[in-house]
């Protein structure tokens, strides 16, 4: 093997941040190619041992992440600020938008007792994963992020909500919000 | 605003962007069997279109260019020697 390892020596004491976590932005990048294969295979055999139940497993995953990552969210009523919160949360590796097309006035649109929204997802590592692995997207792993979406909207505005896939392309996600009024 | 741009020459008239669009923004012009852009305001780039179409007939500007991390760069510096 003509591979070059480069070995990190040094003395290694504990500590409980360490100063020095080795490896420059290549090794980040190998790790995250390494990382995309391994997660995707992954999702293809979850689906092949469970067929559909495997969206049911990965959504309830998902779904556990995040209401565990908008516990430190600011609780709202209001859902367009609910959602720019989850912007944040979600950070730019999901990156998303209200939207909405043309001729349609607002964002949201009041339906009985449900509110929903269309919520546009440009960046996406679950999209970056699956175009890594050559898997096609609305699988299992898609499930991840709808379950993160409605755990973390729930969990700020105390409400039942869920995610529906509209559309999905290769540089972008339309999916639809709907939150139910009247608690969970 | 997303500008769309038809290389009508480009253009084999298949119409699989029109069948494809979640949005309506084609519509195949009768007369001359190319694609048309009806509807850009509710284009979403999602680029879709871009992936069905055979021809590489479209071009979509002033759009949120989605990070592409999965391509692996040794990879393409292997093909870029070869191709
Ligand atoms: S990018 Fe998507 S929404 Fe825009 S024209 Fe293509 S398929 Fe339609
Ligand atoms: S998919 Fe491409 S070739 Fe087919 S009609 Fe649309 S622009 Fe023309």
């Amino acid at each position: 093997m003509d591979m070059e390892i480069e070995e990190i020596r040094g003395t290694f004491k504990p500590e409980i941040i360490p100063k020095e976590t080795g490896g420059d932005i290549e090794d980040y990048e190998e790790a995250l190619h390494v990382l995309m294969k391994f997660v995707g295979s992954m999702s293809s055999a979850l689906e092949q041992v469970s067929g559909r139940g495997a969206n049911a497993i990965v959504y309830q995953a998902g779904k556990r992440m995040g209401h565990d990552a908008a516990k430190m969210m600011e609780k709202t009523d209001d859902l367009e600020q609910a959602l720019n919160e989850m912007g944040e949360v979600l950070g730019v590796e999901f990156y998303f938008e209200m939207w909405k097309p043309a001729g349609q006035e607002g964002y949201t649109i009041e339906k009985g007792n449900e509110t929903v929204v269309k919520v546009l997802f440009m960046d996406c590592v679950v999209r970056q994963t699956l175009r890594r692995t050559g898997l096609p997207q609305k699988g299992p792993l898609c499930y991840l992020l709808y379950g993160y979406m409605v755990g973390a909207v729930e969990e700020v505005m105390s409400i039942k909500g869920k995610l529906d896939i509209d559309h999905v392309g290769p540089n972008a996600c339309l999916k639809t919000l709907t939150i139910k009024w009247g608690g969970k | 605003m997303v500008e769309i741009e038809i290389d009508e020459d480009a253009c084999v008239g298949c119409g699989s962007c029109v069948d494809d669009c979640p949005n309506d923004v084609y519509k195949m012009n009768e007369e001359t069997w190319k694609t048309t852009v009806v509807n850009a305001d509710d284009c979403m780039a999602c680029l879709s279109c871009h992936e069905i179409c055979p021809s590489q007939a479209m071009t979509h500007s002033n759009i949120h260019v989605a990070k592409r991390l999965y391509i692996d760069r040794k990879v393409n510096d292997v093909l870029e020697k070869i191709i």
